[in-house]
């Protein structure tokens, strides 16, 4: 079964040559000849070759670490969303929670210490998780209403934590700053911790019993219901990990910049949930990989670093961000069948 | 699989059954009991109870007052899995498979088998073990399945239906519960579907039931050798498919005799 499932729908998200849905896809099935799995990467490598072409600076050894240090924070929160979208939810507070979490990690590290730091940080993380899962499973409040709440409510309460203003964080440098040499390249403990993430939820996702059962509940809830699965626990469990990554996000950005602002962790939501939509995670559920997400995440931190080597005007970064994740969740449609367009819960 | 069984007490025994939703009474006061290898054909207009029955045994809905007896012994179900726990499978109107998943998936849906040691604390798959038994199975059967790997969301409706009562009949157990098994396809494979089951159950070494519900009596007459009938929430009548006629059942559905 393993092999088969490699390539398929549940993966990587789309699977496009084993369907034959109906409409639109099939005509393009017919022409197209490659998995959008392949399409990502083939963006990817397509995007390095053109700014290796246009810019002397892009192809260094020094230049790609920097784009996936500013991948890192969003691939870690990333790898957590494609769970949640996997299950049919979504969690947009995560931008507001990094910033709450970095704020009171910098306020106990200034007056108690940097490891109560790390415990208040990791505590305010999964109080945001905590009432974000009870509003969504106990409540019964759609996931998007319940966390669009949630990251208006915690973008103030990080304010109210620092005073308004930033504080700065001396003396933690391990997981933004410090860098490990392999073969002669020196990797930032932040990328490392990317990678171990990705690991993480690749297993978890594809290879155990709760991984198969996010992606049932979130293909057809009332199936997954009816066969006896606990939908609220496996759901609450995904939003408790959400919570792990963002306090591990929130020390990595506050490691990194060695302070915390009233705007620390803004949009990052958003680049977070555009990553896992153009790496062929649907919001309808059931679809999407975290591997998806990574390259996807890639792709969003060549473009921007790359627009910044050939001096494009900042303004078009975000327009290509927008261009990405509108042509991603139109295609997400278009491999869609309607009878499948189903959001009952 | 053991279970409690009580000597010469029937397989399935229903005492007083009743589900109200507010006033409304969508089950009212229904009893009567099965046999091991009966196959009972529960019929009835839509809104007479035929589902909620159904919902009621496989857990899915917990009835207001009542008492359910399997082969004696009291039971209560609160959920799906405590129903499915005492032998009781249950193929639903709508279909209760994952269309992204294969057939190994769809069967072990929700009782996924995880692999020994330490993996297996970790919760790991052992989809090889999962598919193997799978595919056994699916052997065993009249249907021919061209692909095990193939997605549910390629399969025609009849192969679906086919795939979800044969997980049911997979987990055997001592009731199966078939709601609208031939709804919604085509003359010829709900023909098919109606071989398959003739063929579960005479092949079937098991001591097992089946209640299939149906609001098409031509389908229900072909394969069963009993019929309940329901209507406006009552059992009505309870009659064996030899004592009767077409016409007697259709007027009991209707109401025109009483």
């Amino acid at each position: 079964m393993a092999k088969a499932r490699s390539d398929r729908g549940r993966g990587d998200g789309d699977g496009i040559p084993a369907t034959p849905a109906g409409g639109v896809m099939s005509k393009l099935t017919s022409r197209v000849r490659f998995t959008a799995m392949q399409a990502r990467v083939g963006v990817l490598i397509l995007l390095c070759v053109f700014f290796t072409i246009r810019s002397p600076f892009f192809f260094t050894s020094t230049n790609l670490v920097n784009v996936l240090v500013n991948g890192a924070v969003i691939g870690i929160i990333g790898s957590a969303m494609t769970l949640l979208l996997v299950a049919r939810q979504v969690d947009v507070s995560v931008g507001s929670a990094i910033g709450f979490a970095g704020a009171v990690f910098a306020v106990f590290a200034r007056d108690y210490g940097m490891a109560w730091g790390v415990v208040a940080a990791i505590a305010a993380a999964m109080a945001i998780a905590g009432i974000n899962a009870v509003a969504i499973i106990k409540f019964r409040v759609n996931s998007i209403l319940t966390t669009l709440a949630t990251l208006v409510a915690f973008r103030g309460a990080s304010k109210l934590v620092m005073d308004g203003r930033a504080v700065r964080v001396e003396g933690f440098r391990f997981l933004g700053r410090t860098r490990f040499e392999v073969w002669g390249i020196e990797i930032p403990v932040a990328v490392i911790v990317l990678l171990l993430v990705v690991a993480i939820f690749y297993v978890v996702m594809r290879l155990t019993k709760y991984g198969q059962q996010m992606y049932a509940i979130g293909a057809n809830p009332q199936a997954a219901r009816l066969a006896g699965i606990p939908l609220e626990r496996q759901v609450g469990i995904a939003f408790v990990l959400t919570g792990a990554t963002v306090a591990l996000a929130a020390m990595i950005v506050v490691s990194q910049v060695g302070a915390v602002s009233p705007t620390t962790g803004e949009r990052m939501e958003f680049l977070a949930l555009t990553g896992v939509i153009v790496g062929g995670a649907s919001l309808y559920g059931g679809r999407g990989s975290v591997i998806g997400t990574l390259v996807a995440i890639l792709i969003l931190a060549v473009l921007d670093n790359g627009l910044v080597l050939l001096q494009v005007q900042s303004f078009w970064q975000e327009v290509s961000r927008g261009v990405l994740l509108l042509g991603a969740v139109v295609f997400d449609q278009l491999g869609r069948r309607e009878a499948e367009v189903r959001m009952d819960v | 699989m053991t279970y409690v069984t009580v000597p010469d007490a029937p397989l399935l025994d229903i005492r007083g059954l009743s589900k109200h939703y507010g006033t409304i009474r969508a089950l009212d006061d229904v009893s009567f009991t099965l046999d091991r290898d009966e196959i009972v054909g529960l019929l009835g207009d839509n809104g007479a109870g035929k589902s909620t029955l159904v919902k009621c045994l496989a857990g899915a809905v917990i009835p207001t007052a009542g008492e359910v007896y399997l082969h004696g012994d009291r039971k209560v179900f609160s959920t799906p899995a405590e129903a499915r726990d005492e032998g009781i499978e249950t193929v639903y109107q709508q279909l209760a498979l994952v269309d992204i998943f294969d057939i190994p998936a769809n069967f072990y849906l929700g009782r996924e088998v995880v692999r020994g040691g330490w993996r297996g604390k970790l919760g790991i798959l052992n989809r090889r073990l999962m598919r193997k038994r799978a595919r056994a199975a699916v052997e065993a059967l009249p249907a021919r399945f061209p692909n095990l790997d193939a997605d549910i969301e390629t399969m025609s409706g009849g192969q679906r239906q086919v795939v979800a009562i044969s997980r049911a009949g997979f987990w055997g157990g001592r009731l199966l519960l078939l709601d609208e098994p031939t709804a919604a396809l085509g003359v010829k494979e709900a023909a098919a579907v109606l071989e398959m089951i003739g063929a579960m159950v005479s092949s079937a070494e098991t001591d097992m039931a089946m209640i299939v519900i149906s609001h098409n009596m031509e389908h229900v007459w072909s394969i069963c050798t009993r019929l309940l009938i329901l209507r406006q929430g009552r059992l009505v009548a309870d009659l064996p498919k030899s004592e009767t006629t077409r016409q007697e059942v259709v007027a009991h559905i209707t109401g025109a005799t009483a």
